[in-house]
């Protein structure tokens, strides 16, 4: 039950007290441990959490009876956590009357609540803590007006199961670090600053024309799997081309689109060409083609060229040849309705039946010379008479446009008058005023104030460390033009506005940013990207090709099924929030995330096209919420079976906000588990047998194991599965002599899918549930709280930066007061979230202080 | 089929590709040691004295007994499997190589297996966790939660001057992980963990193409640049200092110390840019990373840019995390199903112990380590080989039982010339028992560093030492 709800429910307890039901509720402070608390603890606990054992980690025959003095609060917390679930004592121990546990919770609860009050006042949080990765890259993007990837020349960020690495305690500093920052700053100027001197732009033109159609296809056409030797499918290569500076592709392409198609899904991906297996490359642009030949049409892509990954090679024959960088322009159509893959002869005849994409010519220009200098140019070093009729005044103007937007406040005197020193020394040694501007506003890059969250400057003011908190809460970049010109005129911190500002922010493309660094890591989602997918049994799962089926290789520019999960859900929390739409759709929903692809994995029928958007369903899908999302059912298997164990974690972790501690060491591993192998496998009922006749084990998993029983009638790659085979069946894999094809394989799968699922499981202090159905809507009627309650502690955690404390408790269960009274709209409780003391608390102080 | 990776033909080095310079400790041509020219008298120069510490995660298979530790049988031998890590049964000299250990049967006289060592550091880490405290000791679950220096870096703070680099660390997943979860081995001390490189090519850069294209006295003009304006900025930086708690001011001594650290580093490139770099030829290391087509081939391809860095004296301390316990979300997850054709992640080797399958793994894995002590051990240097001048460590935290931090499973190679003695198996349980910081005791001495205590070291290991 959560908290709030159990506040309210101590109100009751305490009116039943005239009837004589209950205990004297407890005098606060020393007094009432001594009088209740201690003597309940001495009763109840100390024989496991005590002198002798302390099961957990808990023991609470040392802790100090005086709240007040703040000591081991967070072991009172969890005590008192404890308490309300009803988890301890344990089922089999003598339980103690519930009037007493209820007197035990009221005491921990108001003394702790009178410590936060104090506290509060007296000591902030602490706040210093670096960009991280994601944040430094889109505040990078946005500070110098076009993408730069820097994401791969970074130290990789920790990442964590269920919790956020934007917390101090991850976001660590060191030389390696600040090296890299350094680095990526002088690349990040060398590409925002161009030389003085206008360059000759690189272009590029090829041509296909409309002929081979008596072979098929023409040389201006391809389909699914490319085409023939010298067409369009090959597509377009560049040698000796700029290193640095914008590109502009242009095509012009047309869909030669069948019946019962309406589009060609077609993109374009630049990088070296592609082998067999690892191939880098990065997409340009995605088309939908609804054009057909007769009207063909001009698209255009825009991007940086050092973006793309290149290769080198040689230019000319020895003793001339020299070492050029060469990147290739790819065409692909990734259309795929998860029967495709079949290779050889039958590929062939399939491929006139599905969509083809015609481009008649590609060319490409770099840099482009639109303007020139580049905006992005000018906006740094900017028109002025002042740059030919006094360099030092002119840089200094430069440094505190500049600055003023890269620490996302005015930059002050002092700080300028550093900077214009810096560049003093700079100046008179390199050749150009360009090169020393760079290296100059590089540094500028490598200072606290920049890679550092804002509020903990303490040159900023409440205002701008207002804009840049949310703006890294929904967005994960810096603030754009308005928060930072509302902050400079004083009007951003005041209710009307912020909630007027987050309702904007949120319905703008950057908070996607976001949504991905907050749903991924709160749901442990990037989890399933590596768990080996069994190709015997799923053959058509992942896209494999050359041998095709289960002995081919995985290509990695094909999008396979697997990609557009995550997208899935993401896209759906994305949805939740950006619709205002109920929480509790996590549970369940009326609506899924998918495309084609996607629908066709989960047998809904009817979805066409790639793009992904919600779609309604019915019951009888089997889908709706997040529970059953194949990102989360991969992430939390095997790749050949369900895992019941890793499944339930997720559940507690992810969902009801528990913390599952890790097995401890010196516990045995089991020596199977189920899912071991495609024979062999035990079943979960011996699974769970064997867990629990060995006491280590069963302690936790007593708890643990039920919660992840009902997704059994989902298999290892989320596909809803109600039957299964008799237990000791050994399953085949996927054999094209035996099965000849998939739908072969799935009559034998059908065959010998027999058996009803064994799904059923008591939930601890609950009853018993039989499937996925009924966990929902357990959870839906009895957990509501405790979910809501964890989706507003996750936003709370992401958005602050910090892990929560005992302190936040009681801002947390106003929160989730706040939402139960507001249909638990997910929008509103991120406003609601923006508003709040704790998320401004800095903010507050400081505003405090310079009154 | 990837190039295989750092291998040289005799013709390739006629032509001079390969290492051109003077190698400081090289004597002469061997074995497969590609080198254009050595230099005369070097041999009269004192031996260089190197460490590699080289972690395997999720344990090993050791099915003849509990806690990694073989059974003891009524008549007093022991049980042994024949995919069981160690290579034989019995302890004293080593006499034969059972199924997974092979690879170093040829190493025979250059090995010394020790079981019963481990950390106390590590035991409350949880199952999945001790790695973090391998080469450091660290009392991680009580008292040192940040952890604390790793022995690498206690000898590259001693020694680590006399070379370009004071140490390089590496790992296939890089960076620096977090606590419980950690991607290094290295640590230069408490909440100081040094990010490993993981991408061939950007080592092999810093190692031997530091300064891109541009010229020696560009590159000092820029140093010298830098220096002053780092400078300034560390009393820019100082007006960051926020006035909030103790959490955040030790936040910003973190960053400051990086600037103050980076200083430093400038000073240090700035003298050794009066020493010439090694000319390695990149085109003789396969610096592209394929793990499906070749998950082996990057293994060693970090070995190979070990050997590099030791042959051309860029350091003497390494260290290698070739897998973490924690890699769910890298490809070394899928490791054992590239390798293997495994129906499962890596790490559910460990749990299912799979019996040919493990065995299988861990040959996989000894067959990587034995390629680089080969190298070592064909390379001539002085009067003995790079591997009597080099002492590697090499082992997981776990034993066979993937959640137990007891026992890990260890092997020492090399340093002949340090002073040790190898061709045994030790084993040190029950009275015997002692800390492996013991070990890392006697490492340092065999490295002429005077330090009698690491971490929990009660003594040493100078047993294993010539006397």
């Amino acid at each position: 039950m959560s908290r709030f709800l159990k506040t309210i429910c101590s109100a009751v307890t305490v009116s039943l007290c005239a009837a004589g039901v209950c205990a004297e509720p407890a005098a606060k402070g020393l007094a009432g441990y001594k009088a209740v608390v201690a003597p309940y603890f001495e009763q109840h606990c100390v024989r496991c959490h005590g002198q002798d054992k302390s099961k957990g980690g808990i023991t609470v025959h040392s802790l100090n009876g005086d709240l007040s003095l703040g000591q081991e609060l967070d072991k009172w917390e969890s005590i008192l956590d404890m308490l309300e679930f009803g988890e301890m004592p344990p089922i089999k121990e003598p339980q103690p009357k519930k009037a007493e546990t209820q007197a035990v919770i009221d005491w921990i609860e108001s003394g702790m609540r009178d410590y936060v009050k104090k506290a509060s006042q007296e000591l902030p949080e602490p706040k210093t803590r670096r960009l991280t990765n994601v944040e430094y890259q889109n505040t990078l993007n946005e500070l110098l007006g076009f993408e730069l990837d820097v994401m791969s020349d970074l130290s990789e960020d920790p990442e964590l199961h269920y919790g956020f690495n934007n917390t101090a305690e991850y976001m660590r500093m060191g030389p390696e670090q600040l090296d890299r920052y350094l680095e990526i700053a002088r690349k990040a100027m060398r590409a925002a600053i161009v030389d003085a001197e206008k360059p000759e732009p690189y272009k590029k033109r090829q041509e296909w024309k409309r002929i081979g159609l008596d072979r098929g296809m023409a040389l201006d056409e391809f389909g699914l799997w490319g085409n023939r030797r010298g067409s369009v499918a090959g597509g377009m290569s560049l040698q000796d081309y700029p290193e640095h500076g914008e590109y502009r592709l242009r095509i012009q392409a047309s869909g030669i689109i069948p019946p019962g198609f309406t589009e060609v899904p077609l993109k374009i991906d630049m990088g070296t060409d592609p082998g067999p297996t690892e191939t880098p490359y990065k997409t340009v642009g995605e088309l939908y083609l609804t054009n057909t030949p007769d009207e063909p049409k001009v698209y255009e892509f825009r991007g940086r060229i050092e973006n793309h990954p290149s290769s080198l090679v040689r230019q000319g024959r020895p003793p001339n040849a020299k070492l050029v960088e060469r990147i290739a322009i790819k065409p692909r159509i990734f259309y795929d309705n998860g029967t495709l893959n079949d290779g050889g002869n039958y590929a062939k005849v399939r491929q006139l039946a599905n969509p083809r994409v015609v481009i008649n010519w590609m060319e490409i220009e770099v840099p482009v010379m639109d303007a020139w200098p580049p905006k992005h140019h000018t906006d740094i070093l900017f028109e002025s008479p002042l740059r030919e009729a006094d360099e030092a005044a002119y840089i200094r103007q430069v440094i505190e446009r500049f600055m003023s937007r890269a620490y996302r406040r005015p930059a002050t005197r002092a700080e300028i008058d550093k900077f214009a020193k810096i560049f003093g020394i700079i100046r008179p040694a390199v050749e150009s005023f360009e090169y020393a501007v760079r290296e100059t506003l590089a540094m500028v890059m490598i200072s606290p104030q920049f890679l550092y969250h804002t509020e903990s400057d303490p040159a900023t003011d409440s205002q701008f460390a207002l804009a840049s908190k949310l703006s890294y809460f929904l967005w994960a970049s810096m603030p754009d033009a308005e928060l930072l010109d509302l902050a400079a005129k004083g009007k951003l911190n005041d209710d009307a506005t912020i909630k007027q500002q987050v309702v904007r922010m949120l319905a703008d493309d950057r908070a996607n940013g976001f949504i991905e660094d907050f749903t991924l890591q709160w749901m442990s989602i990037r989890k399933m990207l590596t768990v080996p997918i069994n190709t015997d049994l799923y053959p058509r799962f992942l896209y494999l090709v050359s041998a095709g089926e289960t002995r081919g290789t995985e290509v990695p520019y094909r999008v396979t099924v697997r990609d557009y999960m995550m997208q899935e859900t993401v896209g759906f929390i994305g949805e939740l929030i950006k619709q205002n739409k109920s929480a509790l759709n996590i549970i369940d929903s009326d609506f899924a995330y998918l495309n084609e692809r996607l629908a066709i994995h989960y047998g809904i029928e009817g979805v066409k096209g790639m793009k992904m958007r919600p779609v309604p369903i019915k019951p009888e899908d089997n889908l709706g919420g997040l529970l059953t999302h194949g990102s989360v059912l991969i992430g939390n298997g095997t790749g050949t079976a369900p895992h019941p164990i890793y499944r339930a974690v997720w559940l507690r972790e992810a969902i009801l906000g528990d913390h599952v501690a890790a097995p401890p060491s010196e516990v045995p591993a089991l020596e199977e588990t189920a899912g071991d192998s495609t024979e062999g496998a035990l079943s979960i009922a011996q699974l769970l047998e064997k867990h629990r006749t060995v006491e280590s084990c069963n302690d936790c998993h007593f708890r643990l194991d039920p919660w992840g029983i009902p997704f059994e009638d989902y298999n290892a790659i989320g596909k809803y599965q109600p039957k299964v085979p008799k237990d000791g069946t050994r399953v085949s894999g996927f054999d094209d002599r035996k099965h000849k094809d998939l739908a072969g394989y799935q009559t034998y799968l059908e065959s010998i899918n027999t058996v009803d699922v064994d799904a059923k499981a008591r939930v601890p202090h609950g009853p018993e549930v039989d499937g996925m159905r009924e966990l929902k809507a357990y959870l839906l009627k009895e957990r509501k709280d405790d979910i809501v309650e964890n989706v507003i502690r996750r936003l709370l955690s992401y958005g602050v930066g910090r892990e929560l404390t005992y302190r936040d408790r009681f801002v947390v269960d106003e929160l989730a007061e706040k939402a139960a009274g507001n249909d638990y709209k997910m929008r509103d409780i991120i406003v609601s979230i923006c508003l709040s003391e704790v998320f401004r608390e800095e903010t507050q102080a400081k505003q405090a202080k310079k009154d | 089929m990837a190039r295989k990776s750092w291998q040289l033909s005799r013709r390739d080095m006629i032509k001079g590709v390969g290492v051109a310079m003077a190698l400081p400790y090289l004597n002469a041509m061997s074995g497969g040691a590609s080198v254009a020219s050595a230099a005369a008298g070097s041999a009269a120069k004192a031996m260089p004295k190197r460490f590699i510490g080289t972690y395997i995660s999720y344990g090993v298979y050791q099915p003849d007994g509990p806690g990694g530790l073989p059974k003891k049988k009524a008549d007093g031998t022991y049980e042994h499997h024949e995919w069981s890590w160690w290579p034989q049964a019995e302890l004293g000299e080593l006499k034969s190589f059972n199924k997974s250990t092979k690879p170093f049967e040829q190493l025979k006289d250059n090995v010394t297996y020790l079981r019963g060592l481990d950390h106390k550091g590590g035991y409350k880490l949880g199952g999945h966790s001790s790695g973090d405290v391998f080469l450091t000791g660290a009392d991680m679950a009580e008292i040192e939660t940040t952890n604390n220096i790793s022995i690498d870096q206690v000898m590259a703070n001693h020694y680590g001057n006399e070379t370009r680099h004071s140490s390089l660390v590496m790992g296939t997943e890089g960076g620096t992980g977090s606590y419980l979860r950690t991607k290094t081995m290295s640590h230069r001390g408490p909440g100081k963990a040094i990010p490993s490189m993981h991408k061939p090519d950007e080592i092999f850069n810093r190692l031997f193409n530091p300064y891109g294209d541009k010229g020696i006295d560009q590159v000092r003009a820029g140093l010298k640049r830098d220096a002053s304006i780092l400078d300034l900025m560390m009393d820019h930086s100082k007006s960051f200092h926020t006035r909030l708690g103790v959490e955040d001011k030790r936040k910003m001594d973190e960053y400051l110390e990086s600037v103050r650290e980076i200083e430093k580093r400038v000073e240090r490139t700035n003298d050794w840019t009066h020493t010439p770099l090694p000319e390695v030829d990149k085109d003789s290391v396969n610096l592209t990373v394929d793990h499906k087509a070749g998950p082996g081939e990057y293994i060693r391809c970090l070995y190979d840019l070990a050997y590099l860095a030791f042959i051309t004296d860029q350091t003497r301390y390494v260290t290698y995390m070739t897998e973490s316990e924690q890699s769910s979300s890298s490809e070394l997850w899928n490791y054992a199903n590239y390798v293997l054709g495994y129906k499962g992640a890596t790490h559910d080797i460990a749990h299912k112990r799979p019996q040919v399958i493990s065995g299988q793994w861990d040959l996989w894995r000894a067959e990587n380590h034995a390629y680089f002590l080969k190298r070592l051990a064909d390379t001539q240097e002085g009067d003995g080989t790079m591997l009597d001048n080099t002492l590697c460590l090499w082992g997981s935290a776990h034993p066979h039982a993937s959640h137990s931090g007891l026992n890990y499973p260890l092997q020492i190679a090399g340093g002949k010339n340090m002073g040790w003695k190898h061709g045994s198996m030790h084993e040190f349980v029950g009275d015997k028992k002692v800390p492996m910081a013991n070990l890392f005791v006697s490492m340092l001495h065999s490295m002429n560093i005077p330090m009698d205590k690491f971490a929990d070291s009660t003594g040493n290991l100078d047993q294993l030492l010539r006397a």
